[in-house]
């Protein structure tokens, strides 16, 4: 009994309070490795300006290690610079750069693994082959981080790399010059919000094989590709901007072989194609705006039961198009600038449906040398005949409620 | 003259380099992005397929079994330890370990010596297999 007093006085100061240890160049502590070995389970490590050489320091405690005056952890091309495997660890205020890249390993400039409750916070992460890492972790949070690659086309890795994680929170951070923005590989139920990922070489947003996740006011602009979604359930889409992803084969946001997806309150702007679809079946695409793309939707013929319902089309070279018979997709409420039909009592429907997949856009799905015709009086001809007297278009796909006037967002 | 030379030019057959960051898998849409996985099919005649994976090759040929089985196909691969020079994929090995993180999640990779894969595996109950055996498994 008495020994179990005793053991109690020594642990609980020493969970409450905890020692600070300060690291700092020219004095005794002058890394962190050496901070990390001398700190116990809840220590505060308090890192002053100076630039510290950082060679995978691994930091196995629960710390809070915090940086003042943003020191620099530089792993000098050699290593990874840090790699969290205890919980309850806080990681704030630093710059972090210059991890080895290579083919066989995937070097981290911050890794955590098999880890809970950690938080990234408020780190700026320059030239690494991968940037954040984490696999099999739960509760992680990733906020207000500056992230960005070395734009190697053939070396580089991901900005926020996810494998095997739960429940992590992305949230704040600016991503750039990675191949994928955001990595997301049997991620399930995370939250991304309110990043900015930009000019990265394959995509902004990448899942694969990750369910239950939401991604939302997040803005997408010229990546690669804006957002890929692949292998995946249940993703909820809500209010992001994909904006300039320009290119043959490129899209804002690419869906393959997913279900039970939302699409909502989107901004798709100035993309080769605003959403690509394949074999994708039971998604809710509403209150969208497409502006400005070459292809609003490409919607394949693999893809059933979906449903496409108050989104403004304007600008757009081409609404949908497909390549075969689409079944089970329902159009009703959009505002589309090329209808021309007219409403005599005034409900602010049409009064005849509008049918959004264009002859010509047909042609050049067979065609695509034909392109060079657009807007020539042909292609004008041949589309208004074939929306008097519709033959080749598919019959199914109509809004039967076109809106007169476009959707006003609040 | 002219006209036959971009003829013969356009006819020509053979392996493609790819451009890596740009071109798309012909079967999963992604932009080839990694070295170490990517490989090409050439057809008898002569259409080229690029692929960001081996899963993805074997996909496809799933998909299109005349290609598979037709000895005018070339299936070329790059070793997963030295990138950069098209291999054959008839006389190469493949591995199938769970950390090899290949693109399309099929953790597959490709060398052009048995040896040079059993020194890459790590896993004692990981796979190396020859190209046959890689086409007959079930995924």
């Amino acid at each position: 009994m008495k020994g179990l007093l005793n053991l109690l006085f020594f642990c609980i100061p020493l969970a409450t309070t905890g020692r600070t240890i300060v690291v700092a160049p020219g004095t005794s502590v002058n890394n962190l490795r050496q901070a990390v070995i001398l700190a116990a389970n809840g220590d505060t490590i308090r890192v002053k300006k100076g630039t510290y050489t950082s060679l995978n320091t691994l930091v196995d405690k629960s710390l809070t290690i915090i940086g003042e005056g943003q020191p620099m952890l530089d792993a000098r091309f050699r290593e990874e610079v840090l790699t969290i495997t205890a919980g309850h660890v806080k990681l704030d205020g630093f710059v972090v750069v210059n991890t080895k890249t290579g083919s066989m390993r995937d070097f981290a400039a911050i890794r955590v693994s098999n880890a809970e409750n950690v938080t990234l916070s408020n780190n700026i992460l320059r030239n690494n082959f991968f940037g954040i890492y984490l696999s099999n972790c739960r509760h992680i949070q990733v906020l207000s981080n500056q992230i960005s690659g070395s734009n190697d086309i053939e070396n580089s890795g991901n900005g926020i790399h996810l494998w095997k994680c739960k429940e992590v929170l992305i949230r704040g951070n600016h991503i750039t010059r990675h191949r994928d923005g955001i990595y997301f590989e049997f991620a399930k139920k995370c939250l991304i919000e309110d990043n900015l990922s930009e000019k990265n070489i394959r995509y902004g947003l990448h899942f694969m094989f990750s369910d239950d996740d939401t991604y939302r006011h997040n803005t997408f602009r010229n990546n690669g590709s804006g957002v890929s979604v692949m292998y995946t359930r249940r993703i909820a889409m809500l209010n992001n901007t994909f904006i300039e992803n320009w290119g043959s084969t490129i899209y804002g946001v690419l869906l393959k072989e997913i279900t039970d997806a939302r699409i909502e309150g989107n901004h798709f702007i100035r993309n080769t194609t605003g959403i690509y679809m394949e074999n994708s079946d039971r998604i809710t695409v509403t209150r969208n705006d497409f502006i400005s793309n070459g292809w609003a939707m490409r919607v394949l013929a693999s893809c059933n039961k979906n449903y496409f319902t108050r989104n403004n089309y304007t600008g757009n070279s081409f609404d949908v198009t497909t390549n075969g018979t689409l079944k089970e997709i329902y159009f009703s409420d959009n505002y589309w600038d090329k209808y021309e039909g007219y409403d005599l009592d005034k409900n602010g429907t049409g009064d005849v449906p509008y049918r959004p997949i264009s002859m010509y856009a047909q042609i050049i799905e067979q065609n695509p040398q034909s392109v060079m015709l657009m807007r020539s009086f042909i292609v004008n001809l041949i589309d208004k005949v074939e929306r008097a007297i519709p033959s080749i278009t598919p019959e199914s796909v109509k809004d039967e409620k076109p809106r007169i006037k476009p959707w006003k967002r609040s | 003259m002219l006209l036959c030379i971009g003829l013969l030019a356009a006819c020509s057959s053979g392996p493609e380099p790819i451009n890596y960051g740009k071109e798309a898998c012909a079967h999963c849409k992604m932009t080839i992005m990694d070295k170490r996985f990517a490989n090409e099919l050439v057809t008898a005649r002569g259409k080229v397929y690029k692929f960001d994976a081996i899963e993805c090759l074997t996909a496809f040929l799933k998909e299109n079994p005349a290609l598979a089985t037709d000895a005018g196909s070339s299936f070329l691969i790059q070793d997963y330890e030295h990138p950069g020079a098209f291999q054959d994929a008839r006389k190469a090995w493949f591995l199938h370990e769970a950390d090899l993180a290949s693109p399309m999640g099929g953790n597959l990779a490709a060398f052009s010596k048995r040896g040079s894969a059993e020194n890459a595996k790590h896993d004692p109950k990981a796979n190396i297999m020859d190209w046959p055996t890689l086409l007959k498994q079930d995924r």
